[in-house]
Parts: structure tokens; sequence; C-alpha cells
């Protein structure tokens, strides 16, 4: 049992992205803005029709919380787990959680990359690892 | 809006309990009816009605009209984003009162919980709603639809205010450099101050409940660095007020509470609760809405003798306290361990338990109470109180004098 994104034609390309394992912002094609999450106009220049950029899927944590006690059935038997606000490299904030870290691993600031997990048939979210030394190229999930 | 053309004339409630026996919709009507009660009016003077907009509030106008026999209503408005209604629906409220659109105007706000879902038991819904589902015997995967950016945050399980509140809270520590039992004492201050209030006020669902710091620090983490009581209880109830013309005001009862200033206010990304932010996540609105709030009021900071403040979880009166502008931004987790909150304090904060330890009415009961202050009736009163600030976290405030 999973809680699963219901998409719209405005939001289903970045799941579709997440399919394929690539994390992916909005862009304006006219003064290049990022954002996050979608939106049918830039924000900043008001252009119609937003292009789609795959970033690098580095980040930092920018804030979190570990759940211990669920708010919803399907989360009963996964607390603790970690919610997080990631900043990515190129700007733009994320709702996500933390995997493969114990909660108590887990510190503001420090550098995450994205992993992608399968959490229904095509369904595919993602989540952020733990960079934990220097060189490793695919966190650690 | 500008100072003292309206008035509360009225104020109602109910009982506040885990599981009381009527429907959200004989809840409202109680409430409602002693308002109307307390103004000395009679439902069919009722011509206006201003409400948190649904999912939020399950009780309709037409469900109200019907039932207490209002041959008309000529004003009807909704505020939506939950806790972020409570300033709006008073200041439409009182900006249909100084058009003419409406001479009295009920304000109500009714919650079963009992019947409607709560958090704290998982199951799958909350005073908002929620993500529903089939429930857990079902085991079919649940679909988030897309609304205010939620379908990319509830997958996570960041479903409840309780979780943004405790990014929230861990965010405040980051900027400001606090240890962990810096924020405890900070909280705990504030949830025992709260629950100490609620001893002296005989409608607090927790006023035979004590609390030292040995139970706060001992109750288990909900979501981290936020425990037990730190959150909010999970209800039913209902609130009611009723707001008419100064001069009525007058004439209707000799201690009417003034609107000074109301205010609603919205900034990208502050659905759902902000967390789309791209500025600094603990501002909660933008400074200039504090500044409008005690411009339009013609009040002071210093003039106010007692706040309010909307408490989801017990991290919201501390940022309010520097939000609002009481406080320095960084140093109200040291004001309230230091100087505090509670009786005899510059400013008694949430004076009749707040939604910690009174009860969760969606900030209505904070109206109520401030109301109370006003007019010298309060349990827990604050010596000769003139002017008071009920304030929830994104700006949506008023302020009230006597």
């Amino acid at each position: 049992m999973a809680v699963v994104p219901g998409m719209t034609e405005l939001t289903a390309p970045y799941w579709q992205a997440a399919r394929e394992n690539r994390l992916v912002v909005q862009e304006c094609q006219s003064c290049r803005q990022l954002w996050h999450p979608p939106l049918p106009r830039c924000p900043h220049c008001h252009a119609a029709g937003p292009g789609w950029r795959q970033v690098s899927g580095d980040g930092t944590i920018y804030t979190y919380t570990v759940v211990r006690h669920p708010t919803h059935y399907a989360f009963a038997d996964q607390v603790p787990y970690v919610l997080a606000i990631v900043e990515l490299a190129e700007g733009p904030r994320l709702v996500t959680a933390i995997t493969g870290a114990a909660p108590e691993e887990v510190r503001a600031g420090q550098p995450v990359r994205v992993v992608f997990r399968e959490v229904a048939d095509g369904v595919t979210l993602p989540y952020f690892a733990l960079v934990r030394y220097q060189g490793d190229d695919h966190g650690t999930a | 809006m500008t100072g003292r053309q309206v008035a509360i004339v009225g104020i109602g409630q109910t009982a506040y309990g885990k599981a009381l026996p009527g429907t959200a919709w004989d809840l409202a009507l109680e409430a409602i009816l002693g308002a109307l009660a307390d103004a000395g009016l009679e439902a069919a003077d009722v011509d206006g009605i201003c409400r948190f907009a649904p999912p939020f509030e399950p009780v309709s106008e037409p469900q109200l009209v019907r039932a207490l026999g209002i041959p008309e209503l000529r004003f009807f408005a909704e505020s939506p984003l939950g806790g972020e209604a409570l300033g709006a629906v008073l200041a439409h409220a009182a900006a249909a009162v100084t058009a003419g659109l409406a001479s009295t105007v009920v304000v109500y706000r009714a919650l079963s919980q009992s019947r409607g879902g709560r958090f704290g038991r998982a199951d799958g819904r909350g005073p908002g709603g929620g993500p529903g589902g089939a429930g857990p015997e079902a085991g079919a995967d649940v679909v988030v639809p897309e609304e205010d950016n939620r379908s990319f945050a509830w997958p996570y399980g960041l479903m409840s205010p309780g979780q943004l509140f405790a990014l929230w809270a861990r965010r405040y520590t980051i900027v400001h450099g606090l240890s962990d039992d810096d924020l405890t004492r900070a909280l705990g201050s504030i949830a025992i101050t709260q629950r100490a209030y609620a001893h002296g006020n005989p409608n607090a669902m927790m006023r035979d409940r004590k609390m030292d710091w040995d139970d706060y620090r001992g109750a288990r983490m909900i979501s981290e660095p936020l425990r037990l009581f730190d959150l909010c209880l999970e209800n039913d109830g209902a609130c009611a007020y009723v707001v008419t013309g100064a001069d009525r005001a007058r004439r209707l009862r000799d201690d009417p509470v003034y609107v000074l200033s109301a205010t609603q206010t919205l900034s990208p990304y502050r659905e759902p609760m902000g967390i789309y932010v791209t500025g600094e996540l603990l501002e909660l609105f933008p400074p200039a809405t504090a500044m409008r709030l005690f411009a339009e009021a013609g009040v002071r900071r210093a003039d106010i003798d007692v706040a309010e403040f909307y408490d989801a979880t017990s991290y919201m009166p501390l940022r309010s306290l520097e939000s609002y502008g009481f406080v320095p931004d960084g140093q109200a987790w040291r004001y309230v361990t230091e100087t505090g909150t509670g009786p005899g304090s510059p400013l008694p904060v949430n004076t009749h338990g707040g939604h910690l330890s009174e009860a969760y009415l969606h900030g209505m009961n904070g109206v109520l109470e401030a109301v109370r202050q006003l007019r010298g009736t309060a349990s827990n009163q604050v010596p000769g109180a003139e002017v008071a600030l009920v304030g929830a976290p994104a700006g949506s405030a008023m302020i009230l004098a006597r």
C-alpha cells in the first residue's frame, strides 16, 4: 500500500521523468529561471509554455523532521521516517524523504543526492540519500 | 479597515470534548444561538454569515438558514486555507457591515473530529480532509488528488500540520543556532504555561490534567522536535460570534468589543502552509502584514494587553511573538524561557489554554477568549485588559478593544 501522487496535465511530466529516474524542474524558456512545484507560466516574466530541465540531483538538507507517529495508516509500518526539504544545487526546494540513513544520522546542511524508488506499479518518487564521503558518485540507497 | 466602526456583541460556544453527542451541525447551532442570546438578538435578526470555507468548515450556510429560520441572508462569504481564515472571516464581516451589505453577521466554526477524522488516529483524514483512502484493511494504494501542490508532499508521508510545524521548528534551531535542549525548554515553557492557564478555565479540556516538566519531556516524540504536548488537541466543539455596527452595538450592550483592525494575507506558496516558499521558511507572512494590522488599528505593540496566538503546535506562539513584532527575530526562545507569557508577564499569551490545552477550534476559541478578556469576564483575567491581538500563523489576525 502506498500513497501516490494524482497527476494533472501540469504535473505529469515531473512524475514521468521520475519513472525514468530523472529529476526535473520547470524552466522558463524566456528568462531561464527554475522553479518547483510546477506552474502554467513563469512566475518571474510570465512567459507561457515553461519547459523542463533535468537537474543534477545534488542538494542539501534545508530542514527535516523524524516522524515517529504516523498521521495516515499507509505510513503506520514505516515510522520512524525522515521528512525533509532539500535545496537543490540549482536552487529550487523539494519536499522529500531521506532514505538509507538512521534518523540520528540526519543533520541540517548535509549534502544529499537523489535516489529513485518505485513505490507502486508505474509510480516512482524521488527520495534523497546522504552523501557520506567525497567521491561517492551514486549516493547510498 | 479602520477602528471602532463595528463591534462583536455576542459570543457563544459549546462544551469541548473528545466526542460530543451532537453532529457539527448541532454544535454550530448551539454556538450560534448562544452568541445571539448573548447579544440580545434573535435568529431572524441575522442577515449575514461569514465562515471558514470547506473542506474545513463542514456546516453550510443553507443548513444554518434552514435550521435557524433566517428569513433572508443578504451577505455570505467564505475564506479558504484553514487557519488563515481566522482574521479574514472577521474582516469580511466588518467590511460587509461598514459597506451596508449586512447589519448582523454571524461568524462560526464547528468541528466534529470524532466523526470527521483525526490525525492522531491515522485514519487517513483530518479536520481539513486528508488523502483519505479505503482504510488499512483494503490494502489499496491511496491517490492524492493534486490540489495546492499536496501531491508533491503527501506521498512522502507529510500530511499533517504537526509535521509541517516540526519542519519549521527544526529550521528555527538551524537558523538561530539553538540546541535541541534550548528548543525543548522554549516549547515546554509555552506548553506548560498554557496548561496552567487551562487549570483556571472551566471550559478547558485539560482543566484537570496536571503537566510538569517531567510530563512534558517524558511524552513521546510525534514528529521531532515536537513531542505529544507540543501538539494541539483534537476534539469536537463549536464557537460563534456576532458582528454589528458600533452604534447598534452600544444600544445592545454596555461592553461591546470593537474591531480596530482585521487582516487577511496571501503571498506566493503559502499553500499548503508555506512549505514551498522560495525565501526563508521561517517567515510566516510578509512584514507589511503586521505593519498594516497595527497601523490600521492605530495602536502600538506596547498597547496590546493580551494576545491569543493560533497554536496548532507550541512552535506557533513562539514564532508569532517575533512575527507580530513583540520580540526581535531569533529572541522569542529566550523570551518565553526567561520572561514567559504567564499571568503577570508583559504579554500574557493564550490565557484560555489555547489549542494545546483548552480545545482546537481553528483559532475561534482564541477570539472568544479575547472578547472575554476585554469584557473583564475571563477565567484567567488580565487585569484592566483594554486591547487584544488574535493572530493566526500566516498573518490573518485582528486587534480588538473595549
